[in-house]
């Protein structure tokens, strides 16, 4: 009687996870094409890093939103870490590691690491308390660390590190003296080392990690906390163990974007455009139109809404109007209940789940 | 020694003493009942226990080890299992994955194996997998496995959560009010699926219940709340006799 449905599920979860990867494969395969035609227009080419910065971004954020059940708003915080721990590095190490190939993962890991380490510094106080108070503070996080950034100079010379938040010359940095962050003027510099084959793989990495870690044991449980933390307690899961988990697995993939975005650009500087809360929320709207705890949704919408108002340019005016649009029809397409039933109706999925539901009350009877 | 000891368990809720002076004594593999009118403080003694409440006095001991004061997840390693008079179930997680969040404890691998699919993630997934099974067989919920959780009609949703607090191979489970809202069909077949429980896992059980019918089918022993207070205990017949007990639950 169990037998059956036994191999299904583990075949479900991990079809769908190859149908996920498998989106991203074909997506580089169509681009590269296009680029090998040579018709690709270079507004196009210089879209490839962002989206796929902003497909980790919003698959990070759905693991805080969708997974743990928690409202953060302060990705784009995350990110600036990322961005800038990661600039910092590169910029002193780029004359003594000269490879691109060893000095770009290690500037990824710290970028990565420096914002995970953020995220439990954050997630300690905070994730012990509830409702919307997560929200908040991680959205005055943001602004506060851009804020810092924006207005730090910081410098080295043969005496050490100066750190100053007036301005250059309050510095006093000796004759060899080199200035690293040039307050809102931020960091010159970055070696360009992301690229689009870059920006794949760092998507299927996280693509990787996110989706085994939610098909893992500390995944339930992640997933436990948020259906029900009374009930995840009774039977012995550690609250503030798997909420911090969660937090800082996500909070690392946000830096490890804030990497992809700080070497695609050769000036990084702190601006409430692409580390503020503006950003935070755009995050946020990807991960809530592509289906919160939907994973490969997070990818299409980030895609779909970072894509539109570049390709509708043409239209002037009314690219705004287009894009308000498109975000109504995406919303409704996720989750006006005729759709979603229509949906699971014809979906393949429920195909099988109807097919069970039938034998099922069958038995009853 | 008695599996469970309370001894003078309290607690007050602004002025109102929900639970006053609670003792009680369960040796093992008893079907113990606790009854009492509504608001009589039973599911607050089923807190107490599990560490949701801190008692303002007295203290509870299992199998010899002081329980009172410890955290509700040390509470559940150190074998105290419950389910919840209103239903709480992982709604959006699948049936079986239930019973796997209850199996936490039981079969560990460390988070990193998990994502990077090391040998013992698979190890372990496969043990869980078929004690998941199993347990999900003894209710005869296994052809639901993949359902969401929160679409199984109300009696399963029930057996679930029994299932899920088993899968913490506890000493003692305390069920609140198992048989709420089943009909009388479905109450007879929980009375045998307890009773099936208690033997196959040589188990220890407390539960609450209004089902009279239930209380005297199955438990051995009862406790009677009444405003927080214990009204009477002792073995079911008797208590069931007594004159206090027929009053409190009929009225003057
Ligand atoms: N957290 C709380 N704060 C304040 N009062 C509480 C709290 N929990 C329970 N009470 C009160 O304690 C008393 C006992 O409640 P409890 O839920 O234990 O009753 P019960 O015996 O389980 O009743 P029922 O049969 O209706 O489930 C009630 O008067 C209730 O209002
Ligand atoms: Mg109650």
């Amino acid at each position: 009687m169990s037998s059956k449905p036994k191999s299904k599920l583990l075949k479900k979860d991990t079809r769908s996870d190859l149908i996920t990867y498998a989106m991203v494969l074909v997506a580089f395969a169509v681009v590269e094409i296009i680029q090998a035609t040579g018709s690709m227009t270079s507004l196009m080419r210089g879209l490839l890093v962002p989206l796929c910065m902003y497909s980790i971004l919003a698959v990070s954020l759905n693991l805080v939103v969708g997974i743990l059940g928690d409202l953060s708003l302060g990705h784009a915080g995350f990110m600036c870490v990322g961005a800038y721990a990661s600039s910092i590095f590169s910029v002193c190490t780029r004359e003594t590691i000269e490879n691109p190939w060893i000095r770009f993962p290690i500037a990824l890991l710290i970028g990565g690491i420096c914002a995970a380490i953020f995220g439990i510094l954050i997630g300690i106080p905070v994730l012990r308390l509830k409702g919307d108070y997560l929200a908040i503070v991680t959205l005055a996080f943001g602004e506060i660390i851009k804020n810092i950034l924006c207005s730090i100079y910081v410098g080295y010379d043969s005496k050490g590190i100066h750190m100053s938040f007036e301005s250059e010359s309050s510095l006093g940095m000796e004759m060899d003296g080199k200035l690293i962050i040039n307050g809102p003027l931020g960091i010159n510099g970055t070696p360009t080392d992301s690229n689009f084959i870059v920006g794949i793989v760092l998507l299927l990495i996280t693509l990787f990690v996110v989706l085994n870690f939610i098909h893992s044991r500390a995944g339930r449980a992640v997933m436990s906390l948020r259906d029900n933390r009374i009930a995840a307690e009774s039977v012995g899961i550690n609250v503030t163990k798997y909420k911090l988990i969660a937090f800082s697995l996500s909070a690392f993939f946000a830096g490890i974007a804030g990497v992809l975005y700080s070497h695609n650009l050769n000036v990084l500087a702190a601006t409430s455009k692409n580390f503020g809360y503006n950003m935070s929320i755009m995050i946020l709207v990807f991960v809530v139109l592509g289906g919160i705890g939907n994973i490969r949704g997070s990818i299409i919408a980030a895609c779909v809404l970072t894509a539109l108002p570049e390709v509708l340019r043409d239209l002037k005016d009314y690219r705004m109007l287009m894009y308000a649009i498109v975000l109504i029809v995406m919303m409704i397409i996720t989750s006006s209940p005729k759709l979603v039933s229509f949906r699971e109706k014809y979906g393949l999925r429920q195909f099988i789940k109807t097919k069970m539901a039938n034998r099922w009350t069958k038995e009853v009877q | 020694m008695a599996l469970l000891e309370a001894e003078n368990l309290s607690i007050t809720f602004g002025g109102l003493k929900a639970v006053d002076n609670f003792n009680v004594k369960i040796e093992k593999g008893t079907l113990y009942g606790l009854i009492g009118p509504n608001g009589a403080g039973k599911t607050t003694v089923f807190n107490l226990l599990t560490g949701v409440y801190k008692p303002t006095e007295g203290k509870a001991t299992l199998d010899g080890t002081v329980i009172t004061g410890k955290r509700t997840i040390d509470i559940n390693k150190a074998g105290i299992a419950r389910t919840f008079q209103n239903i709480r179930l992982f709604s959006q997680m699948s049936v079986i994955d239930n019973v796997k969040v209850g199996l936490h404890n039981i079969y560990k691998y460390s988070t990193a194996s998990g994502i990077f699919k090391l040998p013992s993630y698979f190890k372990k997934e496969a043990e869980m997998e078929k004690r998941a099974m199993e347990l999900l067989d003894v209710f005869d919920l296994g052809s639901e496995r993949d359902y969401l959780s929160c679409n199984l009609p109300y009696g399963k949703q029930r057996k679930l959560e029994i299932a899920r607090a088993l899968a913490t191979e506890p000493k003692l489970l305390l069920l609140d009010e198992p048989a709420a809202g089943m009909n009388p069909n479905e109450t007879a077949e929980l009375m045998d699926t307890i009773r099936f429980v208690r033997d196959k896992f040589d188990m220890t059980i407390l539960l609450i219940e209004h089902d009279m019918r239930l209380v005297a089918g199955i438990c051995e022993e009862l406790t009677v709340l009444n405003f927080g207070q214990v009204l009477c205990q002792g073995k079911t017949s008797e208590v069931l006799q007594d004159p206090k007990v027929i009053t409190a639950y009929l009225g003057e």
